[in-house]
């Protein structure tokens, strides 16, 4: 463990979707370099976490704080909490005809670039960017004249959300369940193009399912979420053991502790 | 009768030429038409006070318009100044492509047009009339059968202001021919004119068209785009809209031979007091035809947007595809879009489809764009513009689609949203 500042800490945090509660108390802090994953039973509020981080609308916080390098991010637009250095990969990217995925990426950066005093970047240097983006995920370069996720398949939608990931440079980026709906193929493009952007100074939330993901992304820390909560946390060995187990064994201990 | 009518039938009575036959049937049904008000279902929501309002200058003033130039767009040019067909300015045509002035063609020759174009344009037209009654120049263009002409034509209307202008095509398509031809109309001048093209497409023909009906300001501009496919002839249309203080245009398709194909894409932007009016009619008469129709209109301040889509499946016309699709967005309170899909099917073997909407912002990809940091007014306008260039990215002829996109994008960054 460093001594290193947290780039992200979450404290408390009750989080409810139409009224209903789905993160209860929710504690998490991650320090810059980690890989952290999230795993856990449906409905576990693993998504909704990643939503309230980016500020979805109809997500409300009732409590709790969520400290993005040095800001609390939970009264801000989505846009000034990507501009802090979130990013968050979609579990279903949405479709966007009619926006090309060049002008999207471009707006994008921009904006980014501009809200952190940065200069702009030329279109034409922003196009080679681009296009050895598309390469490192293998993406055609013809998908950045194509509307955003216009007709993409599953997988293509995904490393289309990875591509994003390599040109914004984020601090934090939490991938929602980006191996579901992959083949091994598309899961390697993937976690490759994930661990290409590891460093110190950036850090990953892999929310998943399967313990199939973090045989490509390592992760330093793993994490249960419960009914809101998480309940157990370990290195990577707990992955196994969950693949192994399942988690009734962790909810049937929580009734011993309430029994 | 209206004073601007009574008067343009006098003008039409003095014409003598070889199009008298089709002027004096026009004058005559202009005699016994009741002038349109708001009571008139082709007319119900657009005032024509700015007809009635139009005084023409007895003399023509001086054009200070010129054709537009369009990065690598090479076409065939063909302009009308006032009205007038200019020919000197074509040039060589390629090898089966013949373009002629009807009035100085062979009696023949117009006779055979005359016969052509009989039933291509609707009768039921007010201003359709008025123009066979006041058109001075008819010009003819033929494109052989298996030609195929790769440079677009383009048909330039120019106006002065205070003109009141007439003009008339007639395009023929000979048996598997291709080509592709761009009306465009354009000015803000206080002008009224009329500007009517009539297309038949032979067997198998191929014809991509773009109408340009922009014309903004204190323009009153009327027209029609008139076709008739024959077996398996194929038409891929697109038809842009700006709105001035009357722009009406009246799209008539007709399936006369058996699978034909029909797109038909339009979209219209308007901001101001604009109005514009669309009516498409498109006619299935006999069987195995299929119809693509997609209308996006954007209305934005005051403007007034009006569209009639109207398909009509004969009894006949069995395993007939149709759809019409509307798309609708209003950008201000006070502005207005009155749609209506008409469908009217007499066979039992068909699919036909029609939806009109109006389109709100897409909050989950409002979402999506915010969460990469676009701010979202920035957003907004991304989206709100996308729902247009999804036809501009439709258009088969990238120059003109790259001309038309930062004209857009400008006139919709413009818009007042209230």
């Amino acid at each position: 463990m460093s001594n290193k500042e947290a780039l992200l800490t979450i404290a408390d945090l009750h989080a409810s979707v139409e009224e209903k509660n789905i993160l209860q108390g929710l504690d998490l802090e991650i320090k810059p370099g980690e890989v952290h994953a999230i795993m856990g039973p449906n409905g576990a509020g693993k998504s909704t976490m990643g939503y309230v981080l980016s500020g979805r609308d109809g997500y409300e916080v009732q409590k709790g704080t969520a400290v993005l390098d040095g800001v609390d991010i939970l009264e801000l637009e989505p846009e000034e909490r990507a501009h802090a250095g979130l990013f968050l990969a979609f579990q279903y990217p949405v479709e966007i005809p009619g926006v090309s995925n060049l002008e999207f990426l471009k707006a994008a950066v921009d904006a980014q670039r501009n809200a952190r005093g940065e200069e702009a970047i030329s279109a034409s240097d922003f196009l080679k960017e681009a296009k050895a983006a598309c390469k490192q995920v293998n993406l055609p370069v013809s998908f950045l004249k194509r509307g955003v996720n216009e007709g993409f398949s599953g997988g293509e939608k995904k490393r289309n959300e990875i591509m994003q990931m390599l040109l914004l440079k984020p601090k934090l980026c939490i991938l929602d369940e980006t191996d579901s709906g992959l083949d091994i193929d598309a899961l390697q493009v993937v976690a490759e193009g994930v661990n290409s952007q590891r460093a110190p100074d950036r850090s990953f939330v892999v929310v998943t399912h399967y313990q199939r993901l973090l045989d490509y992304i390592k992760p330093d820390f793993v994490h249960v979420l419960a009914d809101g909560k998480i309940v157990k946390s370990g290195d990577a060995s707990l992955a196994l053991e969950l693949e192994a187990q399942g988690y009734s064994w962790l909810q049937s201990s929580k009734e011993d502790v309430n029994a | 009768m209206s004073k601007w009518l009574a008067n343009a039938i006098e003008q039409a009575s003095s014409k003598q030429d070889w199009f008298q036959p089709l002027r004096a049937q026009a004058i005559q049904s202009l005699a016994e038409i009741t002038w349109p008000t708001r009571k008139t279902e082709a007319w119900k929501y657009t005032s024509l006070r700015a007809v009635e309002r139009f005084k023409q200058e007895a003399e023509i003033k001086k054009l200070r318009d010129s054709v537009t130039t369009i990065d690598e767009f090479d076409a065939i040019e063909l302009v009308f100044e006032n009205g007038h067909c200019q020919f000197q300015q074509i040039g060589d045509l390629p090898k089966g492509l013949t373009i002629v002035k009807l009035n100085e063609a062979s009696s023949e020759m117009q006779s055979f047009a005359l016969q052509k174009f009989s039933s291509v344009k609707p009768k039921r037209h007010l201003f359709g009339l008025i123009n066979d009654a006041l058109v001075p120049d008819l010009v003819y263009i033929k494109v052989a059968d298996q030609a195929v002409i790769d440079k677009p034509i383009r048909i330039t209307s120019l106006l002065s202001e205070q003109a009141q202008v007439h003009t008339r095509v007639f395009v023929e398509l000979g048996q598997q021919a291709k080509a592709c031809i761009v009306e465009h109309y354009k000015g803000e001048l206080e002008c009224l004119n009329t500007g009517f093209i009539e297309y038949s497409l032979a067997n198998e023909s191929c014809l991509e068209h773009y109408r340009f009906a922009l014309q903004s300001g204190k323009a009153v501009s009327i027209g029609g785009s008139h076709f008739e496919l024959a077996e398996c002839a194929d038409l891929n249309s697109t038809v842009v809209g700006f709105g001035s203080d009357l722009s009406r245009l009246d799209i008539d398709v007709i399936h006369s031979g058996e699978r034909a194909f029909a797109k038909l894409n339009a979209f219209y932007l308007l901001d101001n007091k604009e109005t514009f009016d669309l009516h498409t009619t498109i006619e299935h008469a006999v069987p195995n035809g299929t119809t693509e129709e997609n209308v996006r209109i954007i209305a934005g301040d005051k403007a007034k947007a009006v569209f009639n889509g109207r398909i009509h499946i004969h009894r006949d016309a069995q395993k007939t595809l149709a759809e019409l699709n509307n798309r609708n967005l209003l950008m201000s309170h006070d502005a207005e879009i009155n749609t209506k899909p008409e469908l009217e099917i007499y066979a039992d073997d068909v699919r036909c489809a029609h939806g009109a909407t109006v389109a709100e912002i897409d909050k989950k990809a409002m979402y999506y764009l915010q969460s990469r940091g676009v701010p979202k007014e920035q957003a907004q306008v991304m989206l709100n513009f996308g729902f247009i260039n999804e036809l501009i990215d439709e258009m088969p002829n990238q120059a003109l689609a790259q001309w038309l996109r930062p004209q857009m994008k400008k006139r919709f960054a413009a818009m007042k949203v209230k």
